[in-house]
């Protein structure tokens, strides 16, 4: 039988730690020598490509700029011819590390409508992940970002939040705009709540949250250590709480 | 003269210069196991990569109307085979020279689409391609268990030889691959110029709906070649009448 694609997404609010929650998803997975993953940083800030200690060398808006020029010098080309030049790039633009292969999307375009070239990098995107047996998307804060820019079908769409009524009414705005505005296809959809500073936290909030709680990763200083010297966090110990809970959760999820 | 005769002398020059091994493209009594849409190597898995973006690279596909210039399934390597590499990634040329009939001004340049197609259509597991037309790049990964399982030149000649042979059209394919050396490929590079700039200068004729061909960039190979001039006139004649 033909292996299947899992794809989650993550969201969520800026500064909840959605980075730091998606590179100890990539860390759990690049452990599993038998998967092949692709994650996707759709942070125009390319924050995962830094948590993992990965530099880029192309996104995928480079290679929508440098089409848009050849198209502009009259360099055209016919569709398949184009797709097929889309689809090398894309794979050039890829950074290998073990199983895993990271694509950057880049910064969101520039002036002008260019929604045939997206939708064909979309489904130039769409066609890469096949490939793959996980697919982890780092999102913005929004998830329509997610289906305008990288693919429109996810199996899991994971909020993250900070336990602050901000953060959940965030989340909770997200999960509207992917439920009733159909922003994004999913299948499953759940929080994980991150900077617990206490147990009593979670229970205080649990019964407000608007979706089910996936798990829960405590305040940690070694995350914030890791973001402050800039370390990969595939070096980050396997045995510390919040390594250990991500790695439970993909585990409840059956990616694992 | 047709669309390629000086490239064809050209390449057999070219080999004839060179080292070379010859081999037979077979068809498998068990076909390669499929990769059942799977493609991708990544570099992990990898036990050789051909011409990737780095490297030098190029590969085109001639095509021509007599029969005495093909050697059907033939494979001529100047270089290591992909099982006795030494290096783990080499530079890459790739040549298919086909045996086609009835390829004529109106059809000439979907024919060469669906003829450049076929390679992706190729669905062998552990290989991986990625091409592209208009740089006349091509960048293949294969992956240590299709090198154990014995991929080799033979294997990937005889698959796409298959492929070819799909098309009512295309009678017999030779291929050349070279992977000596950078500056080998950079030669094969310089010979086959003239077909990316024929298949170009295709593409704008049809493509383009005012094109000036005295300021046209391929205005030397439109002029040059019997082929694409009767594909000129026959544009411009269909504009006479479209504008009555």
């Amino acid at each position: 039988m033909d292996k299947k694609t899992k794809t989650i997404a993550l969201c969520g609010k800026g500064g909840v730690g959605k980075t730091s929650v998606s590179a100890l998803m990539v860390k759990n997975l690049a452990r599993r020598k038998d998967l092949k993953v692709l994650a996707i940083d759709a942070d125009p800030a390319v924050g995962l490509c830094t948590a993992l200690g990965v530099s880029i060398k192309k996104t995928v808006d480079d290679i929508r700029k440098d089409l848009i020029d050849a198209i502009k010098k009259g360099e055209s080309q016919d569709k398949d011819a184009t797709l097929n030049m889309l689809d090398y790039e894309l794979f050039d633009a890829l950074t290998e590390y073990n199983n895993i292969g990271l694509l950057a999307i880049g910064r969101p375009e520039s002036e002008g409508c260019f929604c045939k070239l997206n939708s064909l990098l979309k489904d130039i995107i769409q066609d890469l992940a096949k490939n793959f047996d996980v697919v982890l998307i780092d999102g913005e804060a929004g998830v329509e970002q997610i289906n305008r820019r990288v693919m429109k079908t996810v199996d899991h769409l994971i909020m993250i939040s900070d336990t602050s009524a901000k953060g959940v009414h965030v989340a909770n705005t997200i999960k509207h705009l992917a439920q009733d505005n159909k922003a994004v296809d999913y299948k499953s959809m759940g929080i994980i709540l991150n900077r617990v500073r206490d147990e009593s936290e979670v229970s205080n909030i649990q019964n407000n949250l608007p979706i089910p709680l996936l798990g829960w990763l405590p305040e940690d200083d070694l995350i914030r250590e890791f973001d402050f010297h800039g370390r990969s966090f595939i070096d980050f110990p396997d045995d510390a709480k919040a390594c250990k809970t991500v790695k439970q959760i993909l585990q409840d999820l059956q990616i694992l | 003269m047709e669309l390629f005769e000086q490239t064809f002398i050209d390449i057999r020059n070219y080999i004839e210069g060179k080292n070379s091994l010859s081999g037979v493209a077979k068809k498998r009594n068990t076909p390669w196991p499929s990769a059942k849409g799977r493609n991708v190597v990544l570099s992990d898995e990898m036990a050789v990569e051909l011409g990737n973006p780095q490297m030098n690279s190029v590969s085109c596909l001639l095509w021509t109307q007599k029969p005495d210039l093909i050697c059907d399934g033939k494979i001529t390597l100047i270089g290591p085979d992909i099982k006795d590499s030494s290096e783990k990634s080499l530079p890459f040329g790739k040549v298919v020279l086909a045996e086609v009939s009835g390829i004529d001004e109106e059809s000439a340049y979907d024919q060469y689409k669906e003829m450049e197609a076929v390679r992706y259509s190729l669905d062998l597991k552990g290989y991986m391609i990625r091409a592209v037309s208009q740089y006349q790049r091509e960048w293949s990964r294969i992956s240590r268990e299709a090198l154990q399982n014995g991929f080799s030149f033979e294997v990937l000649g005889g698959a796409l030889r298959e492929e070819y042979l799909k098309k009512d059209y295309i009678h017999a394919v030779e291929f050349l691959f070279v992977t000596s050396s950078a500056e080998d490929v950079g030669e094969l590079q310089e010979i086959t110029r003239n077909v990316g700039r024929t298949i170009s200068a295709m593409n704008k004729m049809l493509s383009e709906i005012d094109s000036d061909c005295d300021e046209c960039e391929y205005n030397d190979v439109c002029d040059e070649v019997d082929e694409l001039k009767g594909m000129k006139k026959q544009r411009d004649e269909k504009r006479k009448k479209a504008h009555g």
